[in-house]
């Protein structure tokens, strides 16, 4: 069956109106975009071959979508839709309408672009970052606000208002943390985020007070109060002291600020006797050692190397005999000693503690106090009227179980009372063995010690008192704990002193030999003043 | 590169500004050097403040470009105690960049190396991100705009686009007569291809599948699919009128991408600066409160 439609084109796909009127014939006739098909629709949005014409056997006409294409009417998609008078289907851009004055045997068809094509420019997008219309300054000036509220704002709230510093000291993070350059030393870490316990008033440099609050202790530079005051008259603690740089303590380590003044010190103090100092390695003055050879306790003498030091410790002692590498005589045998069985460093690592005779030299049974002249038993050390009572005992008891020995009394009274006659002789007897043997030459006691007449009839002999040096250098600090791991040797020579008063303080040349000043150098220990010296020591000027 | 353009701002006037910043840093170096080892070396030691208020003054001379640019008020005489001083952009621009650099050493000696979570590193670290940009920005000021010569010849952004929809409006009449399969291809790289857009895809300068290269690449496959068909020469034209296309489209991006990253780093260096105002401030203000 042959289909006729009268086709009417009335604008094409660029909007023209052209009015062009064709009849088009055939069993069935196809639409799309195609050369082929029967009804042209040339735009891209038809499909090649999108639809097409037929008749239905009872003769009504239908168009129906090919594959892949869809057809619309009012919006709705439609695969096939019946062509009666008045009904209008959408075929991409166009619109295609059945003329309703239309017959069964005359079917008229209007084909309109509905949707004109328009020549369009590529996608129009910002092509430029001002397309974007992004405002620099605009997020600059956000930034800068929740900089100023977060790091100004809320500090300084949380500096005046009272409660809200307890609060955030209970928090992990602190608001006041922002503002902090620095962790604090471990020693005031105590202080946690209450800044005002040392920044007591805003805009004003820390005050010495603040510190002193808790440091009442502590020493002045120099012991005259006066010559401290005028000296370092408005020096503050934080010149020397800093805060917000860790560690465990705030000393500075730089010499620069002791220099200012030991670099040319009778710039500061005219008055002065101390050398000049810049540099340890280089002018640092030599050693002066202080001895302890003044039993009277005037001020101690510093000796200058070269110059004879003569130490008086009253002590007989030979480091030799004691540090015999074949070892010395002990009742455990033949024993090799070392420093360190007698020097034993206190706790704080810089001294040793004192030696005693109970402790150090009757360690291991040595020097027992034994008497048997012929009373016997063990006399005490340390106090000669005791050791004399206690050796007038052992005669008391001796002649009580051997009363023969009153024969060797010189005094004998036999009208006395017996007991009064054994307390005579035996005061006799001790004194006069104890003559020979225990306060005898290079016996008993002074086989150590120093001896000399007490006028005392009961225990007429005394011992001169030791005077040990324990602070050889009265103004630095030394710890020894910090060089273990070098002998005792290298420093002090004292494996054949034979005498006490043998000095064996290492020169500055010694410590030079590892230390240098507070610049880096190769196999060398750095060091600074405060490595050696402290600044709250107290030191004592001497008097012009 | 571009010798006059260099010597324009980095070698303005015998190249006075570097000799400046560089004696001023060589004299912080040296000054920081010659301390005593085991100087606590930190803000706020003598040398920390002045070090800190140099770098205080270099921000603020380096802020006053960014204001006298806005006001364009680079070219003028001034008479400073006498002196006749003449103030020019490249001047400006040569001390903005040498001063900038310095800024890096003096700050960092300022800060004694000493850093942490709060105000004062947050300071520093703007300091050095407004820097680095600041670097990238006289990179390209240097380097781009001879790439964007070569890409563009005298040709515009806009003609590119004109050609480009020209390009797309053959290639549709083109498909009009092709396959389906062929024609969806053209469409869809007609309507999707896209120049520009957000800021990423500014900056990227590409597009990810993109389709005009897609077409262009599955066109000679398609050509082999319907290969019964007897449009040959449509189809080559068709092909060549894509190929154009995308030379185009790639030369168009470029310009955009060129220009994009010629012009973003001005996006961080300018909040970025105004910002570290601010923390600057606010470090001023933390230091002199808990002095």
């Amino acid at each position: 069956m042959i289909i006729r439609l009268l086709v009417k084109i009335s604008r094409n796909q660029w909007g023209q109106i052209i009015n062009r009127e064709r009849v088009v014939s055939g069993e069935s006739i196809s639409l799309g975009r195609g050369a082929d098909c029967s009804i042209r629709l040339p735009d891209h949005r038809v499909a090649l071959h999108h639809a097409t014409v037929r008749q239905s056997p009872d003769g009504a006409l239908y168009i129906e979508a090919e594959r892949n294409a869809t057809l619309k009417v009012q919006g709705i998609d439609e695969r096939k839709v019946l062509l009666t008078p008045g009904m209008g289907v959408e075929i991409g851009p166009y619109e295609l309408l059945v003329d309703p004055a239309s017959t069964i045997d005359k079917v008229m068809l209007s084909v309109e672009a509905k949707q004109t094509h328009v020549y369009t420019p590529v996608a129009v997008e910002p092509v430029t970052l001002a397309d974007l219309n992004i405002d620099k300054r605009k997020w600059g000036l956000i930034l800068a606000a929740v900089i100023l509220a977060v790091y100004l704002l809320l500090p300084m709230l949380f500096s005046f208002v009272t409660p809200l510093v307890k609060w955030q000291s209970t928090l992990p993070v602190t608001v006041l943390g922002a503002w902090s350059p620095g962790p604090m030393a471990q020693s005031h870490s105590v202080f946690g985020a209450n800044c005002a316990s040392c920044h007591e008033h805003a805009f004003t440099p820390v005050a010495d007070i603040a510190c002193e609050q808790c440091h009442k202790q502590v020493g002045k530079h120099l012991t005259d109060e006066n010559l401290h005051g005028s000296l370092f008259k408005g020096m503050r603690c934080t010149e020397c002291h800093v805060e917000h740089k860790g560690g465990d303590v705030t000393t500075r380590k730089d010499t620069s600020t002791c220099v200012a003044c030991h670099g040319d010190i009778k710039a500061k103090y005219p008055k002065s006797n101390v050398p000049n100092v810049h540099t340890f390695s280089k002018d640092h003055p030599p050693f002066r050692v202080t001895l302890s050879n003044d039993p009277n306790g005037r001020p101690l003498l510093r000796v200058l190397p070269g110059q004879p030091m003569v130490e008086t410790p009253r002590l007989k002692y030979s480091h030799q005999v004691h540090l015999d590498k074949k070892g010395i005589s002990s009742p455990q045998g033949d024993t090799v000693m070392v420093c360190q069985d007698c020097h034993k460093l206190d706790a704080g690592g810089n001294h040793f503690l004192p030696m005693t005779m109970k402790q150090t030299c009757q360690q291991s049974g040595c020097h027992g106090m034994d008497y048997a002249e012929p009373a016997e038993g063990e006399v005490p050390h340390g106090s000669e009227k005791e050791a004399m009572g206690r050796l007038r005992e052992y005669y008391v008891k001796w002649l009580a179980e051997t009363p023969s020995g009153m024969s060797d009394c010189e005094n004998k009274d036999a009208t006395a009372d017996p007991i009064k006659q054994i307390l005579y002789c035996a005061g006799e007897l001790a004194r006069k063995n104890a003559s020979v043997s225990l306060f005898g030459k290079n016996l008993g006691c002074s086989e150590c010690h120093e001896l000399e007449p007490s006028g005392n009839a009961d225990s007429p002999w005394k011992v001169v008192p030791l005077q040990i040096n324990h602070n050889w250098h009265a103004n630095s600090v030394f710890p020894h704990a910090k060089h273990k791991m070098t002998e005792c040797a290298a420093c002090h020579d004292k494996a054949n002193s034979t005498s006490s008063a043998d000095v064996a303080m290492p020169t500055i040349e010694k410590c030079r030999e590892c230390h240098v000043d507070n610049r880096p150098a190769k196999n060398k220990v750095f060091s600074s003043c405060v490595s050696c010296h402290r600044f709250h020591g107290g030191i004592e000027v001497a008097k012009p | 590169m571009n010798d006059s353009r260099i010597s324009g701002f980095l070698a303005y006037k015998n190249s006075r500004y570097f000799k400046f910043v560089s004696a001023l840093v060589i004299l912080a170096i040296l000054s920081d050097a010659l301390l005593p080892v085991g100087w606590e070396s930190f803000g706020g030691t003598w040398l920390g403040y002045t070090l800190g208020i140099i770098s205080a003054l270099i921000v603020l001379l380096l802020m006053g470009y960014g204001v006298a640019k806005r006001r364009g008020g680079f070219i003028k005489d001034t008479n400073v105690a006498g002196f006749r001083l003449r103030s020019t952009l490249q001047g400006w621009l040569s001390s903005h960049v040498y001063m900038g650099t310095g800024l890096i050493i003096l700050a960092t000696l300022h800060s004694g190396f000493q850093f942490g979570w709060n105000v004062h590193t947050l300071s520093y670290i703007l300091m050095l991100l407004a820097t680095i940009s600041g670097f990238y920005g006289a990179y390209v000021y240097l380097r781009y705009p001879q790439l964007i010569s070569q890409n563009m010849g005298d040709e515009t952004l806009t003609g590119l686009r004109r050609k480009i929809a020209e390009c797309d409006e053959v290639a549709r009449e083109h498909a009009l007569g092709l396959p389906d399969e062929i024609n969806v291809l053209v469409t869809t790289a007609r309507k999707e291809t896209r120049l520009g857009g957000s800021l990423l895809h500014q900056l990227r300068g590409y597009q990810g599948s993109c389709p005009t290269s897609f077409a262009v690449n599955q066109l000679p496959v398609l050509a082999k699919k319907y290969t019964e068909i007897s449009q040959t020469k449509l189809m080559r034209d068709l092909y060549t009128v894509l190929l154009q296309k995308e030379k185009l489209v790639l030369r168009a991006r470029r310009e955009i991408m060129l220009k994009a990253r010629m012009q973003f780093w001005l996006y961080l260096h300018v909040p970025l600066s105004i910002a570290l105002l601010a923390a600057l401030f606010a470090h001023v203000v933390a230091i002199l409160f808990y002095w």
